[in-house]
């Protein structure tokens, strides 16, 4: 049914509410809940997506879900940007089983922070490969564990093979401030991106 | 609400959540909201009469919410919630109001003016 509520044009009404995403990313325990709180107006909440491995289609004779049915949950926060920009941040499962839920988180997001343990590096492997084959804006954000100042910028960009224009920081996830300069970083590089190059 | 947050500290629910929304896992007109996008509550009339759940998610709205916080409220899973808000927005008590672009980033006035808002925080 097509409503007058629901539009979903590309033009810019400055007048409606504007939602927008980005995807906090890395691997387990690297603080993903962690920044997302530091930078959330709202005690971060947690959703579940159910999804069924075979198919999600919808039959009748289905409708109590069936055993094989997993739920993924993940932590959320939001930011009120201002009068009618809201951003909301969500913090993605890192596991690779789980990567159906990034397609859809992803679609239309503004980017994505990759958050990054130089004690196991390895683990945002994943999220990096993810978004640089989704040609998504993201920035790698060291987070400041102890010996992390041992490592410089460079050896990190080298290790994860990082192009040039990918903005690396460095940053303590339980810092408000440095993790909105976090965001900043990352919408900073998305602009760029859309001037430079359209998209292909 | 009070039942929701009730439902999210025991971790249990009394009811099957797809009994919320008649077993149905998708709604027509909503299949393909973003969990992003953005509802509030419009003056339609007859809110009372609604099932629990579908009342509780009108009541959120009154300040803009997304798809998101209402499965958090309501304690069910981002399937039921956009099924729910299909559902009020089809019988005009939500409006939607959908992120600006779904293939592909923001534009960049959108970026922009993020930008600005988050510099100003």
């Amino acid at each position: 049914m097509r409503s007058n509520s629901v539009h979903s044009d590309d033009t810019i009404d400055c007048g409606s509410l504007v939602p927008l995403k980005v995807l906090v990313a890395g691997g387990f325990g690297v603080g993903k809940t962690t920044l997302v709180t530091a930078l959330s107006e709202i005690p971060p909440l947690l959703t579940e997506q159910e999804m069924t491995s075979a198919s999600v289609g919808f039959d009748a004779a289905e409708a109590v879900p069936a055993k094989h049915t997993t739920t993924v949950a993940m932590d959320f926060g939001r930011i009120t940007v201002d009068e009618a920009l809201v951003l909301y941040l969500f913090g993605t499962p890192g596991q690779s089983r789980f990567w159906f839920m990034w397609d859809e988180l992803a679609r239309g997001s503004v980017g994505a922070v990759v958050l990054v343990d130089l004690r196991r590096i390895d683990d945002c492997f994943p999220a990096v490969d993810y978004f640089e084959n989704r040609r998504l804006p993201f920035v790698v954000a060291v987070n400041r564990f102890p010996g992390a100042d041992d490592h410089d910028t460079e050896s990190v960009r080298h290790a994860l093979v990082l192009a040039e224009d990918v903005p690396v920081l460095w940053m303590d996830a339980r810092d408000p401030a440095a993790s909105r300069g976090a965001l900043i970083a990352l919408v900073e590089h998305a602009l760029a991106r859309t001037t430079v190059s359209s998209r292909s | 609400m009070h039942q929701a947050d009730e439902q999210q500290q025991s971790g249990g629910r009394v009811v099957p959540v797809y009994a919320i929304t008649g077993g149905r896992t998708r709604s027509g007109a909503g299949q393909d909201m973003p969990v992003e996008t953005l509802v509030t509550a419009t003056a339609a009339r007859g809110v009372d009469m609604l099932q629990a759940e579908y009342r509780t998610a009108v009541e959120l709205a009154t300040h803009p919410v997304s798809i998101a916080e209402v499965g958090a409220a309501l304690a069910v899973p981002l399937g039921v919630a956009r099924v729910v808000v299909a559902d009020l927005v089809d019988a005009g008590h939500l409006a939607a109001h959908l992120p600006p672009s779904t293939d592909g980033g923001p534009a960049p006035e959108i970026l922009e003016r993020l930008l600005e808002g988050l510099r100003a925080q």
